[in-house]
């Protein structure tokens, strides 16, 4: 699969404070990519570069093959974005948004939008400055959608959106992949991540630390232990060789034990704490 | 580009008609007041023009203010002036700002239109603004002199609100410019802006001394006394008013389509 994310060797930095630095990682076309860390780790950061919201000290970064620098309307016309901070314009309807997103592309997107508000319960009367957080996001959502993007960028998606309505969005997501288009989605809901993505890139302090697998990553490393040693129940995770857990055991009454991969939740836990 | 000028003209339009309104309004109820105090001015004519630096100041001793044309220099003209001024500020200090202000910026940025384009489409808006309030001011003002029966001359008018127009593009430029480098809406740097060119205008008039700083302020070449007075623009003061319109506008335009969005 040819890739649709090329980001290579960015560094950003706000004067002396880090944003992030040396970071590279693509992702192919069809993906649904996680990328996960904790506040502050430059996820954000990395999302407003992609969109040429700002610019970067070093580094390159290509969507759809075509570089963010010198082609950014020709890439933004094909992506389709949700910022975590959902707002619109206060005194307009949230049809009138729809509308504008679709004109502004010079796209008819009357049919796709309609289908996306019916499944999106999106009450297209009602005034940006009437609706929820959740219901500003399904707005957001059919403004992101409409127009059949290659791409999609979300950050933070479900946040403000009931189950209900997580369980639509996720639904659509996959069914636009289906057909083509490629979804990277930042989050700290992890098990999103477990449940949609493919692959996943871990960020810590502006720093990549893993790009992987969703497997691949909750293999890593560390192990879950379940032990009753000399008649005392522990559990723990284990991060180091399984043989010298197996000294540690030697000489001590095991009555029972069992090693199990961590959950994804305590897998990442490891990569924020570590 | 289309959608976004129309939005922001979509925007604007109450804020349009009640400052129109509002400024047209006293000026109108400024001209009709006129006829009841023409005898009355006619006694204070003659005090105003001799208060010296002060006469000159608001144009007194070129023009009696028992004279139509003296009274809407000095009384409308003051009004129109400043209403014109401060609705210039009020549409353009928040102008580029209030995107990152009310976190729309993601929203407008995330779809495939250059920033620069943006700058231009809502630089369109405000000269759209200025033209229609402009506009409604002199129609209204024009209404004033239908019932008071007697009026300005067509292209006293039109010099006077032409150099206005000037007045508010170039402050609105000045207000525009400033409103690209600020992530939040200050209204009151926008209004200040204004009142300090009012101020420095007023004192080069009183202050002989500071005459030769005339020209820092724009309402030096929109005074209503000087053009209605002499019949003539300051056009050495108006091209230099362009010129630091233009500037500004490059200035906005440079900044905004460089500056990483917040």
């Amino acid at each position: 699969m040819k890739p649709v994310i090329e980001i290579a060797h960015l560094t950003k930095r706000y004067g002396k404070n880090r944003g992030v630095t040396d970071l590279s990682f693509t992702v192919a076309q069809g993906e649904i990519f996680g990328f996960l860390g904790p506040n502050g780790a430059g996820k954000s950061t990395t999302i407003r570069a992609m969109l040429g919201f700002i610019g970067f000290d070093s580094g390159e970064i290509r969507l759809l093959g075509k570089d963010i620098r010198r082609e950014r309307e020709e890439i933004l016309a094909q992506v389709g974005y949700m910022p975590s901070e959902t707002m619109f314009y206060p005194n307009m309807k949230a049809g009138e948004i729809i509308r504008m997103a679709a004109q502004v592309r010079r796209k008819d997107c009357r049919e796709e939008a309609g289908i996306l508000c019916e499944r999106l319960q999106v009450d297209t009367e009602k005034r940006i400055c009437e609706l929820s957080l959740g219901n500003r996001k399904k707005v957001s959502i059919v403004c992101a959608m409409q127009h059949r993007p290659e791409l999609f960028i979300f950050d933070e998606p479900t946040s403000g959106l009931d189950p209900l309505m997580q369980t639509a969005f996720f639904q659509l997501i996959r069914e636009y992949v289906e057909q083509g288009a490629t979804c990277i989605l930042s989050t700290h809901v992890l098990s999103e991540v477990r449940r949609y993505c493919d692959r996943a890139a871990i960020l810590k302090e502006g720093q990549l630390q893993r790009v992987d697998t969703v497997s691949a990553l909750t293999r890593a490393g560390a192990k879950r232990i379940k032990w009753v040693r000399d008649g005392r129940q522990e559990e723990f995770i284990y991060e180091g060789d399984l043989n010298d857990l197996h000294k540690e055991l030697a000489g001590h009454d095991i009555t029972d034990l069992l090693i199990e991969e961590p959950s994804l939740e305590e897998a990442f836990m490891e990569y924020y704490r570590s | 580009m289309k959608s976004i000028y129309q939005y922001e003209m979509k925007q604007y339009i109450r804020t349009l008609l009640l400052w129109s309104v509002c400024v047209g309004g006293m000026g109108m109820a400024c001209i009709l007041l006129f006829s009841g105090m023409q005898e009355e001015m006619a006694g204070m004519a003659e005090s105003f023009a001799a208060m010296g630096a002060f006469s000159e100041a608001f144009g007194m001793d070129r023009l009696s203010i028992a004279t139509l044309k003296g009274f809407y220099a000095t009384e409308v003209g003051t009004i129109h002036e400043l209403g014109g001024a401060m609705f210039a500020a009020v549409l353009s200090m928040n102008m580029l700002s209030k995107e990152e202000d009310g976190h729309t910026s993601e929203f407008l940025f995330s779809l495939p239109i250059a920033r620069g384009k943006v700058v231009w489409a809502k630089w369109c808006a405000i000269v759209a603004n200025l033209l229609l309030f402009h506009l409604i001011c002199v129609g209204i003002y024009g209404a004033g002199f239908l019932l008071l029966g007697e009026g300005l001359s067509a292209r006293e008018m039109l010099l006077y609100h032409g150099m206005q127009l000037l007045l508010g593009l170039e402050l609105a430029g000045i207000c525009y410019a400033f409103s690209a480098f600020f992530r939040q809406n200050k209204l009151g740097v926008g209004l200040g802006v204004v009142l300090l060119f009012y101020a420095c205008d007023l004192l080069c008039r009183v202050s002989p001394e500071m005459e030769k700083f005339s020209v820092l302020s724009p309402f030096a070449y929109a005074n209503a006394s000087e053009i209605l007075s002499t019949g003539q623009i300051a056009a050495g003061g108006a091209a230099l008013g362009i010129g630091i319109l233009l500037a500004a506008l490059g200035i906005a335009y440079f900044r905004y389509t460089r500056k990483d969005l917040g």
